[in-house]
């Protein structure tokens, strides 16, 4: 029993392992640097934005609206920036704030209003959405200034070009492990998750707890929305739509569990290499995109059935 | 022996003419209560008799809407359990509030964690590990509490085991009292004798403990005094030494009056 929890620690590690090794031996294309590195690059946003979903997921919560709002904050710095003229560093602030924003309009209502993260988020994923088509007005915003996609930029690791913006998700994966190993606010974190009323009844601001998280989630959007617009190289109005359920099932394959408490961050960044490496693998072996997004729908049930299933009975 | 009256300055925690009314029920009609230092006090009473809205009123869960509270001579008003946990008074809940995927030094500095001194403590909250696990298995070994490891998460520990950190928690930052709801209702017979103890080690420790139990036979093991809570009031005082378990129970059923007592068997 005690070894359980380990061994299933394990499981998205070997998942991912025997992906690669499927893949490898499905195509030669699959297993070279720049193939790697280009998953990487594919996978850099919704490795982002996968941070900020472990994040709520860990208070029990979920947020659907994740996909859409980065979309709005890549919509609000590039047309900032490219049709009003706004120096780089102000509309990227400008983009930032209004995913914060939202991030704090979700944590407000879940946290105050105790109104179920489900419902808020599909609120919000509404909203996001029809505000950047109506700010955008469904035009691809383009044309962008060139420092605006400074993080799409390369550097080279021995003979493979890797882009800026994978140091960045890297960076924020570290960064988030060592604040929910080794402060007490990460550790809130999972007590709120793990069991509400003992987190209130030991003294936690539960709820200063749930709106920090989805605060954070905000801006965690707002740099992936910047990753989005120096990957593309646009403002688009449409982005986001398969990175809302990529987050959720990078999370979900990483080990997480979506009753709170249980879970690590490194997992999500498996998971989130899983969701690549199968969108990339499949492409590489001429698999229409559709037959992608049936795939990633069975792969999040199977990884919510294996939670739902291994935490019963305790 | 001549049993002491209650001697002021040997009262810990005092209440005078609670009263709590939900509606139109009312579960403190004017209940008094005086729990003296480093003894364990048994609140018994049948369901409905404000056992556990008097515990709640002197842990904060609930304020009362008339009636004073006094801690060490004092006038206190708990606004919230945190007001009473300030205050040096802690609780043992019945669900006992751990996080179980959490280890045992997190649960028992959930809240109140220690961290690093210098600006990573004070601006990142960074924790101070070390401490904490050096502090943790301090309190535990002088509760004699044996676990594995101070990592291993709450829910891998048998129901004996996840009480003693429950009380081990309370009894860590307790100032002044330890308030425990039932704390053998779950267990078996092995593990309630352990839990027992431990309630013993607690009062040595100088603590005063309230202990409020259905089991007759613990309460009679334990407690140095019972408060009988009936129909939103004490009723009387007792000592165990002095009076049978069923008579006891006839007092709190009100199949007996209390004054039809003998004095002595009055604490």
């Amino acid at each position: 029993m005690k070894h359980l929890p380990r061994a299933a620690a394990l499981g998205p590690f070997v998942a991912l392992a025997v992906a690669c090794l499927f893949f490898a031996t499905r195509t030669d294309r699959f297993l070279t640097g720049e193939n790697l590195s280009l998953i990487l690059q594919q996978v850099m946003v919704v490795g982002v934005i996968a941070i900020g979903q472990t994040l709520i997921i860990l208070t029990a919560g979920v947020d659907l609206s994740c996909g859409t709002v980065m979309a709005l904050g890549g919509i609000v710095m590039t047309k900032l920036a490219a049709e009003h003229g706004l120096p780089v560093p102000v509309a990227i602030g400008a983009g930032l704030a209004v995913t914060t924003l939202l991030g704090a309009i979700n944590g407000l209502l879940v946290s105050a209003i105790k109104l179920p993260p489900f419902i808020v988020t599909l609120g919000t994923l509404n909203i996001a959405f029809a505000v950047t088509q109506l700010y955008s007005q469904a035009q691809t915003v383009t044309d962008l200034p060139a420092s605006m996609m400074s993080l799409g930029g390369t550097f080279r690791v021995g003979g493979t070009a890797v882009v800026y913006g994978v140091v960045v998700m890297l960076v924020l994966y570290g960064l988030t492990w060592y604040v929910l190993r080794e402060t007490a606010s990460g550790r809130h974190v999972y007590a709120v998750g793990n069991n509400p009323e003992a987190a209130r009844l030991t003294g936690i601001a539960t709820q200063r707890v749930l709106l920090g998280v989805y605060v954070s989630a905000g801006v965690l959007y707002g740099i992936a929305s910047l990753l989005s617009v120096a990957r593309t190289g646009v403002g688009d109005p449409n982005a986001g739509q398969t990175e809302n359920l990529d987050a959720i099932t990078a999370v979900v394959l990483g080990g997480t569990s979506l009753f709170g408490g249980r879970g690590a961050i490194f997992g999500s960044l498996v998971g989130t290499l899983i969701v690549g490496v199968f969108r990339n693998g499949l492409t590489l072996m001429g698999v229409s995109s559709v037959y992608q997004i049936l795939i990633t729908g069975i792969l999040v049930i199977l990884a919510v059935g294996t939670d739902q299933f291994s935490r019963r009975g305790t | 022996m001549m049993t002491l009256p209650a001697n002021p300055a040997t009262v810990v925690l005092q209440a005078r003419g609670l009263v709590k009314r939900y509606g139109h029920v009312t579960a403190l009609d004017g209940a008094d209560f005086d729990l003296r230092s480093a003894e364990i006090l048994a609140v018994i009473g049948d369901n409905g008799a404000g056992k556990s809205s008097l515990i709640k009123a002197l842990a904060g869960a609930v304020v009362p809407d008339e009636g004073e509270i006094f801690l060490d001579g004092r006038r206190v008003h708990f606004r919230n359990p945190l007001d009473a946990r300030r205050a040096g008074i802690e609780t043992v809940y019945q669900d006992l509030a751990v996080a179980p995927a959490m280890s045992i030094a997190e649960n028992l500095f959930l809240g109140r964690e220690l961290r690093r001194e210098g600006v990573a403590g004070r601006v990142f909250r960074v924790l101070d590990k070390p401490r904490m696990l050096r502090e943790t298995v301090a309190h535990l070994d002088e509760l004699k509490i044996s676990v594995r490891s101070m990592d291993q998460p709450v829910e891998t520990l048998s129901g004996g085991q996840r009480q003693s950190v429950a009380v081990a928690r309370s009894a860590a930052f307790a100032r002044h009292v330890v308030i425990m709801d039932e704390p053998t209702a779950a267990l078996g017979v092995k593990e309630s004798g352990m839990v027992l103890q431990l309630i013993r080690r607690v009062r040595e420790k100088g603590l005063a403990v309230v202990l409020i139990s259905h089991n007759m036979p613990h309460v009679f093991e334990l407690a140095d005094r019972i408060h009988v809570q009936r129909l939103g009031k004490r009723v009387v005082v007792l000592d165990p030494r002095r009076i049978s378990m069923s008579d006891t129970v006839a007092v709190m059923t009100g199949a007996l009056r209390a004054e039809e007592l003998a004095g002595e068997m009055l604490a």
